[in-house]
């Protein structure tokens, strides 16, 4: 006896499907001109207006590091025992951020995921950005950042050679290399979209600017193929990347023998943290800039869901996370280790920071499991704001709690940034968001090239499709 | 397109059940001479076929979240496997009237100095009636959603429809943190808790990595197993060979990374209440193990299965899921058998029952799998993605 293979009606395959990844079949010309519009418009008032924000907050910034190196660390709310703070806080959050742009790019490339190409370019240029945010940390915490390059092994007469022993120092080649690798596939996938920017310009100056960075791209076959190797390569590298970036961050604090840092879920826990602050950062950005630009036909109601589906899942591990570290922690038996989770944590000074984090990454998220929850735009983004808040507060809780009451209570004390402290934070926020804004003017935010790809995909899709419908047609008469 | 019912497997069913009488009552006649020996032997025997049960079905939940569809040619196979928890439910008994011999913290009044105190400080959570009642939750949840997928889909095999796929998707999803929870705290209770030394939150994962990576090894052997008409492999492309290749390949290398952070954090802290249990299995006769493990277990298996010439391969890649069978169960071993013996400086000392009730509990499960492939298409017939996973072929 046999049974029969089933076909699907339109109707079925609508509800299985969701909303699409590419609203119509634009042509290329018609892609052309949408997508390299916010380059070629005359400039908004609007984006002028935010320009003018975040040029202010970039001054504050400076004008802090300024102040800082002019009065030394002690111009932070730094003390002994709590001597990682903000500077820590900041470049994990930051770091953390930065981790959507290679998941989006490398591993949704090897999960053949075809939402990712609409959005890979804005999320790598957004992993750049928050990248040089996290830099800026650890350069300024120093003390005296003039001797950077001590941090390389390099053969110095002064016989310096850096610790190999400590995860700071492998922070150093790791979050390097992160941004040398993001950095080349951010600007080998630009590569097309330039060479048309340059041939579509109409002032000489910009097609001698974008003809400069197109570096010669003609279109030709033989430059695909590079590209394809290229492009493939840089996605095999950037796959480890996404996890080791941020293991070796939580080896910064699990190698130690504090309460609170040191527990072996750290790697895996902290790269889920990661790459849900990095999403929510994503959308944080992409919803308003979708709508402004009119991108809702190539960044679609898929491209957030999925999103929003990635942030849930990854919240639900980060929520694993605080579970398992809290059982173990009484479980253990170790005095120690349940005073940080079950006093100092949870009712110590810094309680409502604590509980802003379990409602922001725990309880807030769980909202996404409705369906209603994810097409609602504005309640997407507000989730994603909050998601971000919460991740900061998690760094602020592992980071300062941990910190500021250890073994002995004699050596307690409380911690309280400084004027210093908030103006460095806001201004890196704003540091970021005018990296942003340059590059959403200049720069085609969604990969016209790959969207011309995508749209051939799904037709050539949609052919093979019917082709198969109409080879099963006979079958299912006879049934 | 017409697919026949898989009606075979009926002698292959029959063998593996006369391989698991033998293997279990083997076991159960060096329980007469050694009960301790041979329960351990047991116990390291079910956490290792248990555990590759929930990982087939984390990956079939976590695919169906994931709305994929190029694994649809395989999913009866997927959805079957982890139908033998209802088995495995069984198989505990032993386990559970012998854990006096196996849980130290069962009876505290034997331990001494730290381990006593560790006992009495985890009773509320460590004592026989819990223990039992969380093992009976997890089985119950893990029969109850795999019973549900599996219902669902052979449903779908004579109604069709979308309704039951999405009953599937949405099962998947939603179940998967519950699900995720009762296998850490599996974990923790059937492994971790056999050491009062051993607390670590990344526990849980460990046993998850090396059984989702087991669970993809007995996927390919199963469908690679048998070419009779209606079974996968006769529908199946290089493609799909290639994406299970894949999967092994990432959990290598996941579990190989769960298994560094671990070593490297306890290492490094190198404190005196969490250090002991790697002490027992490097100052002793486990240390070639330990290093066994690195090698084959993540290193040659890494770089072999790099090869996309072998994942096209179906016997190259069947090969390499016997490797990676035989590896993980190493990992068990190594994990479990030198807190059960607490004598690790007497050196690895394999029992017969090792082997015995590794085949027997292996072969039951076998027999009860092929038992319930019976009758049923071997392939979800009614799944509307199945066309299109039939022709996959990823650009």
């Amino acid at each position: 006896m046999s049974v029969e293979m089933r076909e699907l009606t339109a109707l079925e395959r609508g509800t299985l499907e969701g909303a699409p990844v590419l609203v119509g079949r634009p042509d290329d010309r018609k892609l052309n001109d949408d997508l390299f519009l916010p380059v070629w418009e005359k400039t908004r008032r609007g984006w002028l207006a935010l320009f003018g924000i975040t040029l202010g907050l970039t001054g504050l910034l400076f004008s802090a590091i300024a102040y800082t190196f002019a009065k030394g660390i002690g111009a932070w709310g730094n003390n002994i025992p709590v001597a990682w703070a903000y500077d820590i806080i900041n470049f994990v959050w930051w770091i953390g951020i930065g981790h959507a742009g290679t998941l989006i790019s490398a591993i949704l490339l090897l999960f053949q995921q075809k939402w990712r190409t609409s959005i890979n370019r804005f999320a790598e240029a957004m992993t750049l950005f928050a990248v040089i945010q996290a830099l800026l940390f650890p350069m300024i915490h120093l003390g005296r950042p003039w001797f950077f390059f001590w941090l390389f092994p390099y053969p110095s007469t002064l016989a310096t050679w850096p610790n190999f022993k400590s995860p700071l120092l492998w922070d150093v080649f790791a979050v390097s290399t992160y941004f040398t690798v993001s950095l080349l596939f951010w600007y080998v996938g630009l590569l097309p979209d330039l060479a048309a920017l340059r041939d579509a310009s109409k002032s000489k100056a910009a097609r001698i600017a974008y003809g400069i960075f197109a570096l010669g791209w003609r279109g030709s076959a033989r430059h695909w193929r590079h590209y394809r190797i290229a492009y493939l390569l840089l996605a095999g590298l950037a796959t480890p990347l996404v996890l080791s970036v941020h293991t070796i961050v939580s080896f910064d604090f699990a190698v130690s023998q504090l309460p609170g840092w040191h527990t072996t879920i750290f790697p895996p826990y902290f790269v889920a943290g990661a790459i849900f602050s990095g999403f929510a950062m994503v959308l944080t950005l992409m919803i308003p800039a979708r709508k402004v630009f009119g991108f809702e036909g190539v960044i679609t109601q898929r491209h957030l869901d999925n999103m929003a589906k990635v942030m849930l899942a990854t919240g639900l591990m980060v929520s694993y996370g605080y579970l398992t570290e809290t059982f173990i922690a009484w479980y253990s038996g170790d005095k120690f280790e349940s005073f940080v989770f079950f006093n100092t944590r949870a009712r110590g000074p810094y309680a409502p920071i604590y509980w802003t984090m379990i409602t922001c990454n725990v309880l807030v998220p769980q909202i996404l499991w409705w369906r209603k929850a994810r097409e609602n735009t504005i309640l997407l983004w507000i989730v994603s704001i909050l998601v971000n808040v919460g991740m900061w507060t998690e760094r602020f809780v592992i980071i300062v709690t941990s910190l500021h009451r250890d073994f002995l209570p004699s050596s307690w004390a409380m911690y309280r940034p400084t004027w210093v402290d908030w103006s460095i934070l806001s201004g890196t926020i704003g540091f970021f968001g005018l990296l942003f804004l340059l590059f959403l003017r200049f720069v085609p935010s969604v990969s016209a090239s790959e969207v011309k790809e995508l749209r051939r995909e799904l037709e050539h899709e949609a052919h093979a499709g019917a082709h198969a419908a109409k080879r099963a047609a006979p079958a299912a008469r006879v049934r | 397109m017409k697919v026949t019912r898989f009606e075979g497997g009926r002698s292959t069913a029959i063998r593996a059940l006369v391989v698991a009488v033998a293997g279990l009552g083997l076991t159960l006649l060096g329980g007469f001479f050694d009960p301790q020996r041979a329960l351990q032997a047991y116990h390291v025997a079910f956490v290792y076929w248990a555990g590759i049960a929930v990982g087939a079905l984390i990956v079939n939940m976590a695919f169906q979240a994931a709305k994929a569809r190029w694994y649809v040619v395989v999913r009866r196979v997927l959805e079957t496997i982890p139908l033998s928890s209802a088995l495995f439910l069984v198989l505990f008994v032993p386990v559970l009237l012998g854990m006096g011999h196996l849980f130290p913290w069962v009876d505290p009044s034997h331990l001494e100095g730290e381990l006593r105190r560790l006992a009495e400080h985890r009773r509320p959570y460590l004592n026989a009636p819990f223990f039992a009642l969380r093992t009976a939750g997890y089985f119950g949840l893990w029969i109850a959603v795999s019973h549900l997928l599996h219902g669902w889909s052979t449903r779908q095999d004579t109604e069709g429809g979308a309704a039951l796929t999405l009953k599937q998707r949405r099962l998947g999803a939603g179940a998967l943190p519950f699900v995720g929870l009762a296998m850490t705290f599996a974990a923790f209770d059937w492994q971790m808790s056999l050491d009062l030394h051993l607390f670590s939150t990344i526990f849980g994962l460990y046993y998850f990595a090396g059984s989702f990576l087991a669970a993809f090894a007995v996927l390919i052997l199963a469908v690679n197993a048998s070419r009779a008409e209606g079974l996968p492999r006769a529908l199946m492309n290089a493609n799909h060979d290639h994406s299970l290749g894949k999967w092994m390949l990432a959990f290598v290398s996941f579990w190989a990374y769960i298994a560094f952070s671990q070593y490297l954090l306890m290492w490094i802290a190198n404190l005196p209440e969490e250090v002991p249990w790697y002490l027992a299995r490097s100052k002793t006769a486990w240390l070639p193990v330990g290093i066994f493990l690195a090698v084959f277990h993540f290193i040659v298996p890494f770089f072999v299965l790099l090869s996309r010439g072998l994942k096209r391969n179906p016997r190259a890649l069947s090969f390499m899921a016997v490797w990676i069978l035989i590896v993980h169960y190493v990992d068990v071993y190594w994990v479990m058998m030198p807190a059960l013996r607490h004598d690790p400086e007497h050196g690895i000392a394999p029992h017969w029952t090792d082997l015995t009730a590794l085949v027997g509990v292996g072969a039951a499960a076998v027999a009860f799998v092929v038992w319930r492939m019976r009758g049923r298409a071997g392939v979800p017939v009614g799944d509307p993605f199945l066309e299109e996973s039939l022709r996959y072929e990823p650009s």
